[in-house]
């Protein structure tokens, strides 16, 4: 080291000088080497003073050069990739210079202060004081993934991912702290930002019926490979630049952008094979038609009503064959689906320019046949220095998505489209029905797909005679989505004053940046698969498309002042930002076109037409300053102002102010005694304010819109009342976090507790009087919610390290608790359900003080096991031994224990719903019915027997994980869980209810049949009505705690050493396996449910998330 | 070099400039945008189309599925009229009111659709003076003929309301911010009523008395003088102003009148009933009514015309005042089907609708002699019995197809032909709210209602002559109906001597002149409210009951059961509104021992 600081010396005096030796230079020349000897290619330029090139030669092969000069104020310059730069003066014609490795002299520099790479002010990383959490994707490099969210699960505290489903394609539930708004449209996701723009994409009139499951997939238009890092914004002081945006949190993204160095090239292939959970095992055909007969046979007690020709196995039954089979109908519509994901990154650059170009091609089947989805996906960033002050940067990113989904459908129509799944219509299909057609006389498949025909019996006319048979619907009826996401952005970044930390520095940063989405929608429904009578039309198809145009620029001024005294470091930032855009749709409906012909544009008639236009516009200006006093004393403070067109002009502009503040304890001098062992000691206070606003626009002026004519009149009506005081809705929160560092940052653990209070809530749809003219108004404030919660993160680096093995491990837990404090009475009332005493019916209860998603049901005790009739012959001592045996019959019990009996001695028998006027269900529970306990003992199962079975808000969440790294392999793992939540398995329910011609589960084979039999299973009994046996009680509320293996990869490098002659870089393997295995009691497919809005989480059968297994290769030319 | 500089340094400042202009200008202008797909009130209320265009939305308000279904539901359907048709199962409320188990989660509680409209009618008072000051085109008196037109269409909406539940908030305030009161209590029955005749009294002479030729569907489809007197006739009979209902039924048949002359003066179309046919005349005791054969021994000519078809528009303007006309394309011009009679009473595809003529309607219908409902005195069928009823199919016929044709010729009972059913979603028959029958019925029954109760000689003299007008009125009615070319009276003066006699017999007339015309059990409420008893009503509505019969008596001895209870939704958020004490809320409220 000092032999080489020796040699610096040494040129530099030399140059020194040779400066008197020369008068005007008009030309230099000299030879350029490194210690291996004399460099070709090396670059010497002559730069003037904003550090612009003026003239520029390269050296030859013997690394001279020959330059000439424009003038001797300029200096020269000679650069090599890889060795330190270096810059002269122009004072003499003959330079011998010698290079050193830049990765050498590196060592020699003292001190570099990570940055913030996030929207805000580039704050040293060490003085960040809001709560914030990074994740850097180069951590999961290998995994294949489809989305980023899927990296984030369990990564990052307080951040709860829930899959929707396991369909291609489908979004995720993000909940960043607790939800933080309670209307159903507006989106609760965190805000996604991409280099620091936000996505604006609004095609919210679209599509909404299947808006569920369908939600706009946000971050499947962002391929995981081109993005570097993720930051979690999770406090109003982190989230304050971002305004009323950012009131759910953000999540950051920075993509990768091209570095300095030769061009290198990067191909990465994932492939990838999934496979669907199976569940519950469902019903054989066999016994399946046993139940059936059973539950026709029940409710009548008359062989009449269970002689049905499809469950008979009369071979003289004309459709015989059809109904002798075994089908297992989810086998035949899963599959093992298989992804390959192919990803090349070219990049590189030079002093002036770098540049990064990615281009990935992925192809997915799904674990449901028929599925597919194909994304092609580009990034292109470009950063050109115009001067060592001006640098252009330019990004322009686009996707292509195809996703060919499976037809859904509505479980009213069955033929229209809706929300079901094609996998819960396999669960509903009678399973003694064959796929194909048979033979009638070899009982053998055709080719042809068999549908119930619409002379079967009748009692199939309300379900399995309107199903279509799923494997057909696969294959014969189209859902195809398109869409085409392009964002090009310019940016120009100039620096106005000095250029370092010495000098006041004003720097400028304008962008435009624009984001251009289209999304095209095409359905087809064949006439092969109509079930029911032709009326509604035959081949019906869907055609709609829809686009969406957003503009958006951000002027950016940021001033770092240079203090005299080091002690005192600040910055400022004022920025303007303005964004607009407009989307615009159509879609058109069409039935009746000949058969072959998919599209609307082939005739057949226009059944429905629709178009809809859109249009926001908003302005920003943000204030942001930091202040540093010795490193140690930080305080921070940001004004963001939000104008926007959702408000009336009085409530225009939000004001959203923050505050926040660091006190690195560690740095104390006192405190210098611990070191290294408490490295870092620091606690964060914060304090914000963000605003929300309606998604719809207008509301603050009266509208008036067309009507129905009449006679030869064109009319029109008023279409609303205006909202004259519509306010934003305020969320205040306060955050304390404590950094700590242990053993030289080796250990660090990251607290923090929040609590966020949420006032003036804008609560949707708000009921007013109808004497009015009207019966809502879309919105008003109204309310007050809080969330409170903790989070818990630890991270290590390097934390053990004994020769080649390292270990790390992560881990982060956290728990939110939400509470409304204050609601208005009649909302209240509102959403409070009325119990309808139907079964599988869940109640909805928000009340004051109460978390929302809180599960009531009635208590299930099993199955009775004696008739009434049975028990009301027996003598008073026969009762008394029947009951002490602990057997079961229906009868109305005191609150001691002792049965109740009517004025003529008979015991009076337990009823559901009983009232005397007619309104009530009387039943009369039997043998074989559930047993839900009385709680009141009345004698009577009602609404007042219902009681709290818990919450669907878990108590605990997170994930950990660990990574050891030995030599040249790596192997990481992650966890995440859920722990102490409740849902309501209502595809178990549906599952068990025998109440119709539904398959079910093998679970009822355990049924009571007999009486005596002792199970908990209650009777088959056909008809909705007929029973209430599936009432929603504690026997279909489960935990839903889980522990899941989010991941397990293993990944090997080839080492440079061996590749160099076929002239790679590197090579790596990896092999990872994504959801191998859930550890949980839930007997559902997979516990990933969440709670919507006010209801409780319930499990409606949807796609599980798939379990994969990947092999992947990195290759660096 | 420096030049340069200075250029860049310039194009920087313009451009700065320029980004500061934007943010300085543009930050009121940039955040105010408007709706493409509607006008917002600045820019609306400014001429004379913007006023008509309110109007006619109050109109296609009125004659939407919605509300049409209620003055179906809320007019008829609880009374013996009505029974269940198919499909019921598919409108659970609506089997509810056929049981009549009706609580306040019923959807057929819920007013909405008519408040929507007396807020479109508000709104025009609002704003229509505003748009004559401005539009120098519209005149005081258009603006007159408007007021007076939306007073009359809201109070159509209210006197529906006050039949239905009595009590209900009466605003005549239009409703556009969100801060203005809104949970407006309950104003009482007559008080209602009372404001409803002062503002129809106050603007019956500005409105329209008769609409250009060049819109002979103006003349019904929209509101008339004759409409408002016809409404104010009504009103004073449920008031029980006996004299000012008989004065006003007065003028609406002197007003028919004068059309039939015009008409007949014009055309000479024999269902005009011309003048040359003394028969016609002595027929209809002079009152202009179509007639209801064409052909000897042919009958149905009246239903086709009255109901269901548009091309006879100046015919049945002498007998039809103000009705809702519906459009059979509902796609060709975008006005709208009407849907109400299209799923309730039938169309071709399901030609029973959800409802069906009650077992009791049909019972009397099959019986050879002796009906209660259609009496068959002197054996002469009465043509609405086929007209109203398809009794074979067991469905109702009234409004579903598009002619009957009964044919008498033969010496055994008439044989009759339906004419086909309008095909689904697009029934275009015109709902009627008044028509010359009705008025003539009501004049009818407030003449009865002046008759003395004595047997005294003194009495009797007093009311014969009365007896005798309220006779004329009814016999003309049914006299249309008979199934007899040669005219013999069906009914005989000679039977209807005492008050009570003659009062039932105007009644029962009402109930198959305008059965299924949304009018029964509103005559059944008037009843018991001018009795004080829900005698009348109970034993109408038990008639048609087969089990429970016991519990549905008792609940409509109450008084207030015979209204309608509030939707439970109104209460949560009217607290102002007290709910009739005769109904069950629908919340899990009350709940009883099993033991």
């Amino acid at each position: 080291m000092r032999i080489l600081k020796s040699i610096i010396l040494t040129l530099t005096l030399m140059a020194t000088t040779a400066l008197f030796a020369q008068e005007p230079i008009t030309s230099v020349h000299g030879t350029v080497s490194d210690e291996m000897g004399p460099l070709m290619g090396a670059t010497v330029c002559e730069i003037d003073g904003n550090g612009r090139i003026i003239e520029s030669v390269i050296t030859d092969l013997n690394g001279n050069f020959t330059m000439k000069v424009k003038n001797t104020k300029d200096r020269i310059r000679f650069s090599f990739v890889g060795l330190k730069t270096q810059t002269l003066p122009i004072n003499k014609t003959t330079y011998k210079i010698m290079m050193a490795s830049a990765t050498m002299i590196k060592e020699v520099t003292i001190k570099s202060k990570r940055r913030v790479t996030g929207n805000g002010l580039p704050i040293p990383q060490r003085e960040v004081s809001s709560a914030t959490q990074t994740f850097s994707m180069k951590s999961v490099e290998g995994m294949s993934f489809t989305t980023v969210d899927e990296a984030l699960q369990g990564q990052i505290a307080g951040l709860d991912i829930i899959g929707n489903s396991g369909d291609l394609g489908s979004g995720s539930t993000m909940r960043l702290r607790g939800a933080s708004s309670l209307s159903t449209l507006t989106n609760a996701n965190p805000l996604i930002v991409v280099d620091g723009n936000v996505r604006e994409v609004n095609l919210s009139n679209f599509d909404l019926a299947s808006a569920n499951n369908e939600k706009f997939a946000e971050l499947l238009n962002i391929n995981p490979e081109d993005i570097a890092d993720i930051r979690v914004l999770k406090d109003a002081a982190a989230t304050a630049i971002y305004g009323s945006q950012g009131g759910n949190g953000v999540i950051e993204l920075t993509t990768k952008r091209g570095t300095r160095g030769a061009p290198k090239l990067t191909y990465s292939l994932k492939l990838t094979g999934t496979y669907q959970p199976k569940g519950y095992d469902m019903l054989s055909g066999d016994d399946y038609t046993m139940l059936l007969k059973e539950s026709y046979f029940n409710p009548q007690q008359n062989d009449v009503t269970s002689d049905i020709n499809e469950l008979n196995y009369d071979p003289t039954f004309s459709e015989y064959e059809q109904y002798n089979n075994n089908t297992d109908w989810r086998d035949a519509v899963t599959q093992w689906g298989l992804r390959q994901n192919h990803y090349v990154t070219i990049s590189g650059g030079g002093e002036k320019a770098s540049f990064r170009i990615g281009g990935g091609f992925d192809h997915e089947t799904g674990t449901i046949i028929k599925q597919k989805l194909q994304r092609f996906s580009t990034r292109v960033a470009l950063d050109y220095n115009v001067s060592e002050r001006i640098r252009v940067s330019t990004n322009f990113a686009l996707t292509y998505t195809k996703n060919d989904k499976n037809w859904q459908f509505n479980t009213n129509d069955w033929t229209s489209y809706g929300t079901e799944g094609l996998l819960s219509l396999a669960l509903r299909k009678m399973p003694n029905m064959g796929i194909y057609e048979q033979d009638p006389l070899t009982g053998e498949d055709t080719s042809a797909y068999y549908t119930m025909l619409q002379n079967g019996s009748s009692a199939f006319d309300g379900d399995q005679k309107k199903y279509p048979n799923p494997v057909a619907v696969a294959n014969l009826a189209t859902v195809k989505q398109t869409t085409y996401d392009m964002s090009p952005e310019l940016i120009i970044q100039y620096q106005l004053l000095g250029m370092d930390e010495d000098h006041w520095q004003l720097n400028w940063r304008g962008s435009v940046y624009m984001s251009i989405f289209n999304e095209y929608n095409n359905r087809f429904y064949p006439q092969e698969l109509r079930t029911v009578s032709w009326n509604s039309g035959v081949n019906t198809a869907y055609d709609g498309s829809s686009k969406s145009v957003s503009f958006n620029t951000k002027q950016t001024l940021t001033l770092i002042p240079a203090f005299n005294n080091k002690d005192h470091s600040a910055m400022l930032l004022g920025r303007f930002e303005l964004t607009s855009g407009s989307s615009t749709g159509q879609s058109e409906d069409k039935s009746g076109a000949p058969s072959g012909i998919t599209a609307t544009q082939g005739g057949g008639q226009i059944t429905g037409l629709s178009s809809w236009y859109n249009q926001w516009r908003s302005m920003y200006y943000t204030v942001s300053a930091h202040y540093a006093y010795k490193g140690r004393y930080i305080a921070d403070f940001t004004l963001r102002a939000d104008g926007t067109t959702k408000f009336g002009p009085s409530n225009r502009w939000g004001y959203f102010p923050s505050a926040s503040a660091k006190w690195i304890i560690s740095d104390e001098p006192w405190m210098e005694k611990l070191h290294p062992t408490l490295s870092m000691l620091a606690i964060r206070p914060s304090w914000g304010r963000v605003g929300s606003q309606p998604n719809q626009d207008y509301l603050y002026t009266s509208k008036y819109g067309s009507a129905d004519r009449y006679i030869d009149m064109s009319a029109m009506k008023p279409q609303n009342i205006r909202l004259a005081n519509l306010k934003w809705q305020i969320n205040t929160s306060y955050n304390l976090g404590v950094d700590l560092g242990f053993f030289d940052d080796r250990l660090n653990i990251v607290v923090e507790a929040y609590q966020s209070t949420i006032t003036d809530m804008l609560m949707q749809n708000y009921r007013i009087p109808s004497n009015t003219g009207f019966s809502t108004v879309p919105y008003r404030n109204s309310g007050k919610m809080r969330n409170t919660g903790w989070e818990f993160h630890i991270s290590t680096n390097r934390l053990i390290e004994k020769g080649k093995f390292v270990l790390d491990l992560n881990a982060n837990f956290g728990n939110n608790r939400n509470e409304i404090l204050e609601m208005d009475e009649y909302i209240l009332s509102n959403l409070n359900s009325t119990f309808g005493y139907n079964n599988g019916e869940t109640l909805r209860r928000v009340q004051i003080h109460n978390p929302l998603g809180a599960i009531y049901g009635f208590r299930y005790k099993g199955v009775y096991q004696y008739n009434y009739s049975t028990f009301n012959r027996m003598t008073d001592d026969e009762r008394k031994a029947f009951l002490e045996a602990g057997k079961t019959a229906p009868v109305a019990m005191n609150q001691d224990g002792s049965l109740v009996v009517d004025g003529s001695g008979n015991p009076v028998r337990m009823v559901y719903n009983y009232t005397n006027d007619a309104s009530g269900r009387n039943y009369r529970f039997n043998g074989g019915d559930a047993i839900y306990e009385d709680v009141n003992y009345d004698g009577q199962i009602n609404a007042l027997d219902i009681v709290y079975l818990g919450s669907s808000l878990p108590k605990l969440t997170g994930g950990f994980g660990l990574t050891i790294n030995y030599g040249d392999w790596r192997l990481m793992t992650q966890f995440n869980y859920r722990f102490g939540n409740k849902i309501i398995n209502m595809a178990r329910l549906r599952a068990e209810a025998m109440t119709s011609n539904d398959n079910q589960s093998q679970a009822v084979n355990y049924r009571w049949r007999k009486e005596g039999d002792e199970t908990t299973i209650p009777r088959a009994m056909y008809g909705s009505s007929s029973n209430y046996n599936t009432l929603v009680s504690d026997r279909f509320v489960e935990d839903g705690s889980y522990l899941r293996m989010g991941y397990v990869q293993l990944s090997y490098t080839l080492r440079k050493q061996y590749l160099q002659w076929i002239g790679l870089n590197r090579v790596s393997f990896y092999f990872s396996a994504n959801n191998p295995f859930v550890l949980t009691k839930y007997t559902g497919v997979d516990p990933d449910i969440s709670a919507g809005g006010y209801d409780p989480a319930v499990d409606w059968s949807q796609t599980p998330r798939s379990r994969s297994y990947t092999l992947g290769i990195t290759v660096d030319f | 070099m420096k030049k340069k500089i200075y250029k860049i340094k310039r194009i920087g400042l313009v451009g700065f400039m320029g980004l500061m202009g934007l943010m300085g200008t543009g930050c009121s202008d940039f955040l105010e945008i408007e709706p493409l797909n509607e006008i917002i009130l600045e820019k609306f209320w400014t001429e004379k189309a913007d006023v008509e265009g309110i109007i006619a939305g109050c109109y296609s308000g009125l004659q939407s599925e919605a509300v049409v279904k209620r003055m179906m539901i809320w007019g008829e359907f609880r009374s013996e009229n009505i029974g269940v048709g198919q499909n019921i199962d598919r409108d659970a409320d609506l089997e509810k009111v056929l049981k009549e188990n009706i609580n306040a989660k019923n959807g057929y509680t819920k007013w909405d659709a008519f408040y929507s409209i007396i807020n479109r009618c508000n709104t025009v008072l609002k704003y229509a003076p505003e748009v004559a000051a401005s539009d120098p085109a519209y005149t005081q008196s258009e603006l007159s003929a408007h007021i007076a037109e939306v007073t009359a269409l809201r109070s159509l909406c209210y006197f529906y309301l006050i039949r239905t539940f009595r009590d209900v908030p009466y605003t005549t305030v239009a409703f556009t911010d969100d801060d203005m009161k809104m949970d407006i209590p309950a104003s009482p029955f007559n008080a209602v009523l009372d404001s409803l005749i002062n503002s129809l009294e106050s603007v019956k002479a500005m409105a329209v008395r008769r609409y250009p030729t060049t819109d002979p569907l103006y003349q019904t489809g929209r509101i008339t003088q004759d409409a408002i007197y016809a409404m104010l006739c009504e009103m004073y009979l449920w008031k029980k102003d006996y004299q000012n209902c008989i004065r006003y039924a007065d003028m609406v048949i002197e007003s028919k009148k004068e059309i039939a002359e015009t008409n007949r003066a014009s055309a000479s179309d024999r269902r005009s009933g011309s003048a040359s046919s003394t028969q016609t005349e002595e027929r209809f005791n002079g009152y202009p009514l179509l007639s209801g054969s064409s052909t000897t021994n042919y009958f149905g000519e009246a239903y086709e015309t009255l109901f269901t078809d548009d091309d006879y528009a100046k015919l049945y303007n002498q007998e039809i005042i103000f009705q809702l006309i519906f459009d059979d394309n509902p796609r060709g011009n975008s006005m709208i089907a009407n849907g109400a009679v299209n799923t309730f009473y039938g169309n071709a595809t399901s030609r029973v609708g959800l409802v069906a003529p009650s077992d009791y309607v049909l019972e009397d219908i099959a019986k050879s002699s002796g009906r209660n409902i259609f009496a068959d005195r002197n054996k002469k069928v009465d043509a609405r019995m086929y007209e109203n009823c398809d009794a074979d199919r067991k469905a109702i016929n009234k409004f579903v197809t598009q002619m009957v044709t009964i044919n008498a010729t033969q010496s055994t009972n008439p044989t009759v032909s339906y004419g086909s059913a309008y095909t689904e979603g697009q029934n275009s028959s015109n709902w009627v709210i008044y028509r010359l029958t009705d008025i003539m019925l009501m004049k009818a029954e407030a003449l009865v209602q002046t008759l003395h109760e004595g047997a005294d000689i003194s009495d009797v003299e007093y009311n014969k002559p009365i007896i005798d007008q309220a006779f004329t009125l009814v016999n003309a009615v049914n006299k249309r109906s008979v199934c007899e070319t040669q005219l013999v009276d069906t009914l005989l003066r000679s039977d209807y001597g005492t008050k009570n006699q003659i009062e039932e017999l105007v009644y029962q007339e009402r109930q198959r002149e305008l059965m299924f015309e949304g009018k029964r059990w509103f005559d059944l409420v008037r009843i018991c409210q001018r009795t004080g008893s829900t005698q009348a009503l109970v034993s109408a509505a038990m008639s048609k009951v087969t089990t429970g019969g016991a519990l549905i008596s008792n609940k409509l001895q109450k008084m207030d059961a015979i209204y309608w209870p509030y939707d439970y939704e109104e209460l949560k958020v009217n607290l102002n509104l007290v709910q009739n004490p005769a109904f069950d809320s629908g919340e899990n409220g009350s709940y009883e021992k099993n033991y």
